[in-house]
């Protein structure tokens, strides 16, 4: 018989017992629905870690400079980078196109008397470059500012800031420590990521040089670089090692590149994808069984059918396809609904957490194509099981 | 009349745990191209096992076994299938009709099995419906029919592919006397008429009444 003969014949059969049919096609659905949600899932926040590299760029290294332990008393006055020292390292490679040193400072501030929560950086002008920062309203430190007291805003901080007199905060004073600061700018809101450790949306950013001024604990340890792209990052960390070393000995480096991050998260997701995928998988498993166990229900009450198959000349392969395609029509239609339904559940999550949805076109591929293979596997024994039968025997049977 | 069954000395073993069980014990017997024979005998005789065997639903422990000249008594199991479905029609005492298939589809499948077109196949079994007197039927459902219509379907069935012979195995025994006479006289007609070979194994001596030879099966011994 040909194969939509075939089709025809196994959708009859299947709808003439709806429930056990349903039952069996439920199985395969949440089956195929769960690794179609789950990997969909997995791929889709890889997507949204990867997301803050979109803005923020790929060709970034951070540098921190570390004070090596040391036991000797006396010995605690420790040598720091200076700002020309600092931006000199652009120098080193020429792999670097911008430098961006910036200090960290955690003085108390306060405004229009009330005390406000929030990080200080003080940065230099190319700080914004380097890391894509763009202005909303105002304008952003310069190179003039030297040791002025201006400050330019994160958004966050900019409505913290506003909710407490409901006025506009630009030009308004800033108290930070024992010196008043007159607000310049208000920065947009910038992704949050795992490059630049600071919040800068809650920070307020200052000129560098005032901050190393206003604070003794305020130094340059941290230096994020641009690079050039397809910059070869461990040359040029022995460069910088090198020249930080000759310049201030005793320090430790410890480098982070962009592009490493990168590869270490998406290697990290792509176990997490595969760790959901299985277990997806096992739920497919189980709906297989549950075809194969209805398979076998169906083979058993249908013997007298197979028997008079058999006697008007069907041959055992005849059967065989009989009941295979059977097997293999519910794993279809509950391998395509599972699809639709896994990528439902899979924009579901995405609206939940607010990711962006995308739609992967391998997971459903794999989910469909996992649960076919599952309906042909589960449901081959059954099938070759009906083919086995002895004729007289299967007519005889009630 | 040239031969289109021949058996000699088939012997059927039944093994069922300790002991053997001897369901024919030697019978020899011949079938003629157009007879009609009715094989009689008591309940538990061996008339189905021999209608097996001849049947190619079955393997005859021993003997020999000729049809249309050939010894076939050996042949290998993956062709019996292929004989059944061109050389022979089945006609069973409870119908055996798939009873999700209305009876035109019953009809077919034997053609459906040799990879008849559908549109063939179909022609075919409304013609031999028509033949059996079942033509106004064809949509219904087997549930729907009473038993002699449902039997005439099952004969249908066994002519649509123009086997060589029909074996019928208590054709009547589950129909009430006058419907059993009807669905022999329809047999009788189909093997004047139409000339087919029909082999009736009934245990009930009434029905055997318009077979031209009427061979007595006892004990697995044709008497
Ligand atoms: N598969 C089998 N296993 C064991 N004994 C069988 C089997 N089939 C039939 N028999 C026995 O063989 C004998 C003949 O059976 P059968 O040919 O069906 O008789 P009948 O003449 O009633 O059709 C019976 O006694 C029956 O019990
Ligand atoms: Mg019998």
């Amino acid at each position: 018989m040909k194969l939509l003969a075939h089709l025809k014949e196994a959708f009859l059969n299947l709808s003439s017992s709806k429930l056990r049919s349903t039952l069996a096609l439920l199985g395969i659905l949440v089956g195929t629905a769960s690794v179609v949600a789950m990997v969909s899932g997995g791929e889709l926040a890889t997507n949204e870690a990867l997301k803050q590299f979109k803005t923020l760029g790929t060709d970034l290294l951070a540098v921190a400079i570390n004070d090596v332990p040391n036991d000797e008393p006396g010995s605690h006055q420790q040598i720091n980078l200076s700002l020309s020292q600092a931006n000199a390292i652009r120098a080193v490679d020429k792999n670097i196109l911008d430098v961006a040193p910036y200090t960290q400072l955690y003085n108390p501030m306060q405004y229009e008397g009330r005390s406000v929560n929030g990080s200080v950086l003080g940065i230099t002008n190319t700080f914004s470059q380097v890391i894509h920062l763009e202005i909303a309203s105002g304008r952003l430190i310069s190179s003039f500012d030297q040791h002025s007291l201006f400050c330019v805003i994160g958004s966050n901080l900019y409505d913290d800031l506003k909710k407490i007199n409901f006025r506009d905060p630009l030009g308004k004073q800033l108290q930070i420590g024992q010196n008043f600061f007159t607000i310049v700018g208000v920065v947009k809101p910038w992704p949050e990521n795992s490059f630049v450790y600071a919040n800068i949306d809650s920070s307020v950013l200052i000129p560098i040089l005032t901050s190393t001024t206003l604070s003794q604990y305020s130094t340059i340890n941290n230096v994020i670089l641009r690079l050039a792209p397809r910059a070869n990052i461990e040359e040029l960390n022995s460069h910088i090692t090198q020249y930080i070393n000759q310049e201030i000995p005793g320090k430790r480096l410890f480098f982070r590149s962009a592009k490493e991050l990168i590869s270490s998260m998406a290697k990290q997701s792509q176990i997490l994808t595969i760790f959901l995928g299985l277990i997806g998988g096992i739920s497919l498993l189980v709906g297989g069984i549950g075809v194969m166990n209805i398979m076998l229900v169906s083979v058993v009450e249908r013997r007298r059918e197979i028997g008079i198959r058999l006697a008007v000349g069907a041959t055992r392969a005849d059967i065989r396809y009989l009941f295979l395609t059977e097997a293999v029509l519910l794993s279809l239609v509950g391998g395509t609904l599972g699809v639709l339904i896994g990528i439902m559940i899979a924009f579901v999550i995405a609206w939940l957490w607010h990711w962006e949805f995308l739609l992967f076109w391998w997971p459903p591929i794999i989910g469909f194509s996992v649960s076919v293979a599952i309906g042909v596997f589960f449901g081959f024994y059954p099938a070759y099981q009906a083919s086995q039968l002895d004729p007289i025997e299967a007519l005889r049977s009630e | 009349m040239s031969s289109l069954i021949s058996l000699e000395n088939i012997t059927k073993v039944y093994r069922s745990g300790l002991s053997d069980f001897h369901a024919l014990k030697g019978v020899s017997f011949e079938l003629n191209i157009g007879e009609m024979v009715a094989i009689v005998g008591a309940s538990g005789s061996g008339k189905s096992t021999l209608m097996n065997i001849m049947g190619f639903l079955d393997h005859c422990t021993t003997g020999k076994y000729f049809f249309a000249g050939q010894d076939v008594s050996c042949v290998p199991e993956q062709d019996l299938a292929g004989i059944r479905n061109q050389k022979i029609g089945f006609v069973f005492q409870s119908f055996f009709l798939l009873p999700r298939l209305n009876a035109l589809q019953n009809t077919m499948l034997p053609l459906l099995y040799r990879q008849t077109s559908t549109e063939l196949a179909k022609e075919k079994a409304l013609l031999m419906l028509e033949k059996v007197g079942m033509v106004n039927f064809a949509k219904h459902k087997p549930n729907q029919l009473s038993g002699g219509q449902q039997q005439r379907v099952a004969i249908a069935r066994a002519l649509v592919g123009e086997p060589d012979v029909i074996f019928a195995d208590e054709p009547t025994g589950s129909l009430d006397s006058a419907t059993g006479r009807d669905v022999m006289d329809l047999f009788h007609h189909l093997n004047q008429q139409e000339k087919c070979t029909i082999v009736i194994i009934t245990h009930d001596k009434s029905v055997s009444q318009n077979c031209q030879r009427i061979v007595t099966i006892c004990d697995g011994h044709i008497v």
